[in-house]
């Protein structure tokens, strides 16, 4: 079609051309018919005809190629407008759907966090009522406990943790302290520094099995109660990370710090009520003195104490051998000035499938003033649970299985060996981790507590726990002078519901 | 001769993180794509969760708390447990995954 209208078009061409040529000989003849050499003329006038051909024609093949590049840019218009179309189409009814339908909870959060911000204020903890009955003491009581733990995240590196712990023994006010308020900044992923007032990081019990509903027995083991052999606190500075040495689940942690240091409540000082953690007058110290209670606060005039933990766990994590972890922690600070006291102790902990144990070695030093002697202490704790989760008794009904499937029966043996206990320090107010006895304060402490917990959900436990108090005899009361015969023998019972949220 | 012991603990402590800095290097050399190292993740952490949670106590399901309570639950364990960065980071893909 475009073959033939370009003939048509050269074909017109020539014959206008032709026709020109024709007239322009006419004219020529009859004008010049007395011309030199009308052949010549007529050479020139083809030339021409043929030039202007040769002109038109080039012009043709350029109109042709800007038709052919329009009709190509046009076929290219139609195919992306179509496009269009249809991604428009697609985009609404994608659109459509969307609103049509209710977001879905990751959405939802999402949308909650961007207007909420990245970062926020969080609050985890614990809460525990208890009952508690005390033979030697008497005691038949209600008490009520209560820690929460605040967590404000400042930045991806840095977090803020503030502890509350609320007390509410029978017979008393409700009793407040701070035991942790520090900020945790991860200067990397295998060093964190950590700054104000933290658990001490020596054994596994203030740090990770002290919350309520983390301790599988109600009490705390005795090196942990009424009459510590490490501050329960300290404030100061740490170093701390953990690292992976082998295969998956063959890690190591290291705790260093560096804090105030241990204070002793000591008992001569009337101008305020022990425990303080600053007293406000000279007093003398005496052999057995107990430990100054959560808050290890105490005004530095020594040389910082300073001390490391360091743990591993041999076992890699898909092997059948359960999990095992041992750990070593060691604290040294001044009491007074030039008295040391030093501490060490050791800890394992074992647990596979429903079976779990942990237990601990203490030693502790205390340097006394001349004429005293040395106050040197030691204890330990050894104890075993095992989940009933899975076990069926034969002839037992299956509703009394579903039960059955939710206990743990526990088993704890602790003691303390010190030369002397202080007799104005002994208190029988019930506080969370004491059951009251008297026998607790005994130089050569020993008790077997026997538990049994029912787990209603992971975090959601109701406790019971039989205490036999079997202190042995031996040692003396430093404050009186008096020997200490053997105390007799107690019997205590805990029950407590406790929750973490 | 205790402060020499006490000195020489921390040492080797410093020394056996700084040591595992090199081996978390190693650890994190990965060819697989995003998505796949997100399963990747997920799997370690569903496997980790229950050894490192039940070490201290029972472990607690990711429905428990929003994905922004775990980023600050699981900051603060790394805390309280000295958890390694790679474990933790795993241990969270997995509580956040699971709700």
């Amino acid at each position: 079609m475009r073959g033939l209208a370009r003939w048509t078009v050269l074909a017109a061409a020539a014959i206008a051309a032709v026709a020109v040529a024709a007239a322009a000989m006419a004219d020529d003849m009859t004008v010049s018919s007395g011309a030199s050499d009308p052949g010549m003329t007529q050479e020139r006038q083809i030339r021409e005809i043929r030039q202007e051909l040769k002109l038109l024609e080039q012009r043709v093949d350029q109109l042709e190629n800007e038709n052919d590049r329009l009709r190509k840019a046009n076929a290219e218009l139609q195919k992306n407008t179509q496009k269009l179309q249809t991604s428009t189409t697609e985009q609404i009814s994608a659109l459509q759907s969307k609103v049509a339908e209710s977001p879905s909870p990751e959405d939802f959060l999402s949308a909650m966090d961007r207007f909420l911000g990245r970062y926020r204020v969080t609050l985890v903890g614990g809460a525990a009522g208890s009952f508690i009955y005390d033979r030697n003491s008497n005691i038949n009581t209600f008490a009520f406990d209560m820690e929460p733990i605040i967590l404000w995240q400042l930045s991806d590196k840095l977090l803020f943790e503030g502890t509350i712990e609320a007390n509410l023994p029978a017979g008393g006010s409700a009793d407040y302290q701070l035991p942790v308020a520090d900020f945790q900044y991860f200067l990397n992923d295998y060093v964190e520094l950590v700054m104000g007032i933290f658990d001490q990081p020596f054994g596994d019990w203030y740090e990770d099995q002290s919350p309520f509903w983390v301790n599988r027995f109600v009490t705390a083991p005795l090196p942990y109660n009424v009459n510590p052999l490490i501050p329960p606190t300290e404030i100061g500075v740490q170093l701390r990370g953990g690292f992976q040495w082998g295969q998956m689940g063959q890690v190591a942690d290291y705790t260093v710090w560096s804090g105030n240091g241990p204070g002793y409540s000591n008992s001569s000082c009337t101008n305020n009520t022990p425990p303080s953690p600053l007293p406000t007058c000279t007093s003398t110290a005496f052999v057995g003195d107990t430990l100054v209670g959560v808050n290890n606060i105490k005004l530095n005039t020594h040389t910082p104490s300073f001390g490391g933990r360091f743990r591993i766990y041999p076992l890699p994590a898909d092997s059948d051998w359960g999990r095992l972890e041992l750990g070593v922690s060691t604290y040294d600070g001044k009491w007074a000035n030039g008295l040391w006291m030093t501490s060490w102790g050791v800890d394992f902990n074992y647990f596979r499938d429903n079976l779990q144990t942990r237990g601990e070695w203490i030693e502790s030093y205390r340097q006394m003033p001349a004429g005293l002697g040395a106050d040197n202490r030691q204890g330990w704790y050894v104890q075993a649970g095992y989940f009933l989760t899975g076990l069926t008794l034969p002839f037992v009904p299956s509703a009394a299985n579903e039960y059955i499937d939710k206990l743990e029966p526990l088993i704890r043996y602790s003691g303390i060996n010190q030369r002397a206990a202080v007799l104005a320090n002994i208190i029988t107010t019930p506080e969370i981790g004491f059951t009251g006895s008297p026998a607790l304060y005994a130089p050569h402490a020993r008790e077997v507590a026997l538990g049994l917990d029912y787990w209603l959900a992971p975090s959601i436990v109701w406790q019971n726990e039989f205490d036999l108090e079997l202190p042995e005899a031996g040692g003396f009361y430093s404050d009186t002078g008096q020997p200490v015969g053997a105390y007799p023998n107690d019997r205590a019972f805990v029950s407590q519901f406790a929750v973490g949220f | 001769m205790k402060r020499k012991l006490i000195s020489g603990f921390a040492g080797a402590a410093v020394a056996l993180a700084l040591a595992a800095c090199a081996g978390g290097v190693a650890h994190a050399a990965n060819d697989a794509t995003p998505a796949q190292q997100k399963r990747q993740m997920f799997l370690r952490g569903a496997e980790l969760w229950p050894i490192y949670c039940n070490t201290c106590h029972n472990a607690r399901p990711g429905g428990e708390f929003s994905p922004t309570e775990w980023n600050m639950i699981l900051m603060h364990m790394r805390t309280q447990a000295n958890l390694p960065p790679q474990d933790a980071k795993a241990i969270l893909e997995y509580l956040k995954a699971s709700r």
